[in-house]
């Protein structure tokens, strides 16, 4: 019983927030679970660090940059980093497309075809749209969806386990 | 029965089982502690590998709060039975799913604890990091297993000890009692054949040889001490076998000579008796014819003729007196003993009073102790006293303050009379001849007396089978002793 009300706690303190917090926690996480292909070899030390990006609207507040603030990917430091507009995205790993940008996925996701940029949004469809990962709330919780084409097609290798925690789907043969 | 009384064979047996039953014990133990211990180790590293395992497992579950896909990684549990609990705890401490699923509230702590795995009240706890990649620590897994596979280890070795300490313990046992027989053995023969030779005084037994050790040489040395006494015993035989017969010998020897001298005395003391009593008549008549001279021809008689018939009257006169003794000595040999309680002391003052009236014209001190009795012939015991005490007073003649006295003394138990005076005395080396028949010291002249008197009461204190011996300075006094 002590455990179900903390589990309700965990979910009932101010929903919106606590859903955004859980959702910057899995962004951070995924970086654990997600193999990109090797970068060129450079000289530059330390190595370039790994970026997060978030284009559009930041909905995570100052959630993100606590939960990655001094994490590191081996030698690696992890930052964030936010664009208004398609052209600013950078060489990030991890990009994050706000709701507010829902109606531009189609042209995001153009963007960044065939680079190994793992694109995450929480808009409805993000993944049968070719998007990687989208989160959905299933019982009220939050669930994780895999386009695993899109993925391969981004040359990225997601970890069993996280599939294993996913929904799987393939992109719909048009 | 006290252990010290127990016999050597049981003492053997019993010294044998607890040396070997506590070795067993020890190793047993050991044995057993070291299989619980083994085990314990054991289970702890394979709860450590399988918290491993299920924590890699869990990562993703972690990582994305996937509360169903932690509740079925931890639901594979079930096929260990051991397996009491289980939960996963996100970074925050958080529970996300358990195992089983609606555990009761003690099996679950409500917050993680330091990594690492412990017994802990009767449960083998373990925490476990979760981490993807290289340090990422995304939470924490927590199992709990009973300890019912220890118990059972130590229940198992428990049996298996006990059952080999049954086994060995009876191996022990028989052995035991199949080898103290040779430490016992010897001993128990020894014991029986000493028991035998002492109560049946047969020293001709030997106890039987085992071996060469200490036991056998003891044996040996028993043997040989037996041998020892057999001879001993026979030469002891006949020694005393010989003995019997030299006394056999003496004795006959002696009793012969008895009888040899017996038959001699009787007929010296018959021949003596005959002697003096014939002697009596003539010399009646010597004395009487020479009365008749003297009365009836004294006038026919010059001076020289009626000294010379004087002198053969007091001759012939002193001769009775000495045939007299004589024959009283013989008497004494002769009569009849009659024994009965005498008053010495009373016998001594009318022996006294008698020596007074008869010579008033000397003053000799008479002491004599009141009480003294003895057990004797009163007549003979008379003659005794009056021979002593007449004695006393004779010598104590040329003395001018004489004194006699009758006493006693106890001496290593046994009554010694004593008559003492303080006359004339004796030469010590003359003792042995005072109490010969005609041994005299003094010379007639010096004081009368035929010699015949210290005889007579040897004789009859030997009679009475006791002794007389006498003790005297020269003009200091003489004292006798007897007993009776």
């Amino acid at each position: 019983m002590a455990l179900m009300s903390s589990l309700l706690l965990v979910q009932g303190e101010s929903p919106r927030t606590s859903e955004y917090q859980l959702k910057a926690v899995f962004l951070f996480n995924f970086v654990q679970f997600v193999d990109w292909p090797p970068s060129a070899p450079q000289d530059s030390q330390p190595p370039p660090p790994l970026l997060i990006g978030i284009l559009g609207d930041d909905p995570f507040g100052t959630f993100l940059d606590e939960t990655v603030r001094g994490e590191r990917l081996g030698a690696r430091s992890i930052q964030v980093r936010r664009y208004r507009r398609i052209a600013d995205i950078e060489a990030c790993n991890i990009l994050f497309i706000s709701r507010s940008e829902s109606e531009r996925v189609p042209e995001i996701l153009s963007a960044v075809k065939n680079r190994p940029v793992l694109t995450v949004s929480d808009g409805d469809e993000f993944a049968s749209q070719g998007g990687i990962i989208q989160f959905f709330t299933d019982k009220n919780r939050i669930r994780i969806r895999i386009n695993l084409d899109a993925a391969e097609a981004a040359n990225l290798t997601i970890s069993s386990k996280l599939l294993r925690v996913a929904e799987v789907v393939r992109t719909p043969k048009r | 029965m006290a252990i010290r009384d127990w016999p050597i064979k049981r003492k053997l047996t019993a010294i044998l089982l607890l040396i070997s039953g506590l070795v067993l014990l020890l190793t047993s133990a050991a044995f057993v502690t070291y299989e619980v211990v083994t085990f314990r180790q054991t289970i702890r590293s394979q709860l450590a590998t399988r918290s491993r395992i299920l924590a890699a497992n869990s990562t993703a579950a972690l990582a994305f709060a996937n509360e169903a896909d932690a509740r079925e990684i931890l639901g594979a549990l079930k096929y260990d039975p051991h397996m009491v609990a289980a939960a996963l705890y996100d970074r925050n401490g958080r529970i996300l799913a358990t195992y089983p699923a609606a555990p009761s509230a003690d099996l679950i702590p409500a917050a993680p604890q330091p990594d690492g795995y412990r017994f802990e009240g009767g449960r083998l706890v373990g925490f476990t990091p979760v981490a993807q990649g290289e340090n990422q620590r995304l939470g924490t897994l927590y199992i709990a297993s009973d300890t019912k596979a220890v118990s059972d280890a130590l229940r198992l070795s428990g049996v298996i000890a006990i059952v080999v300490l049954a086994i060995a313990m009876l191996a022990a046992y028989a052995l035991a009692a199949a080898l103290q027989g040779r430490i016992s053995a010897p001993i128990l023969a020894l014991a029986e054949t000493a028991t035998a030779a002492s109560t049946r005084q047969d020293y001709s037994l030997r106890a039987p040889k085992f071996g060469e050790d200490e036991l056998g040489a003891l044996t040996d040395s028993f043997n040989q001490m037996l041998g020892r006494i057999e001879e001993q015993k026979q030469e002891l035989q006949q020694h005393a076998t010989r003995l019997e017969q030299r006394v056999a010998e003496r004795t006959k020897e002696l009793e012969r000579r008895a009888l040899e001298l017996q038959a001699a005395n009787s007929e010296l003391d018959a021949f003596a008796y005959s002697v003096s009593h014939d002697l009596r008549a003539p010399l009646r008549s010597i004395d009487g014819f020479s009365q008749v001279l003297l009365e009836d021809y004294a006038a026919q008689l010059d001076q020289a003729g009626r000294d010379s018939l004087q002198r053969v009257r007091a001759a012939s006169q002193r001769m009775a007196t000495l045939i007299d003794d004589l024959l009283k000595l013989a008497r004494v040999t002769r009569t009849e003993m009659r024994t009965e309680r005498v008053d010495l002391s009373g016998m001594a003052r009318e022996i006294v009073l008698d020596i007074q009236r008869t010579s008033p014209d000397r003053q000799v001190e008479f002491a004599i102790a009141p009480g003294l009795e003895a057990q004797g012939d009163s007549r003979l015991l008379r003659v005794v006293l009056d021979n002593l005490l007449r004695n006393g007073w004779k010598y104590t003649g040329k003395q001018p303050q004489p004194r006699v006295e009758f006493t006693a003394v106890d001496e290593n138990g046994d009554r010694v009379f004593v008559v003492k005076d303080n006359g004339a005395g004796f030469d010590m080396k003359y003792a042995d001849k005072l109490f010969g028949v005609f041994q005299r010291l003094h010379s007639s002249a010096e004081f009368e007396g035929t010699g015949v008197g210290l005889a007579t009461v040897r004789r009859i204190i030997n009679r009475h089978g006791g002794r007389i011996w006498a003790e005297g300075i020269v003009d200091q006094g003489a004292t006798f002793y007897f007993t009776l």
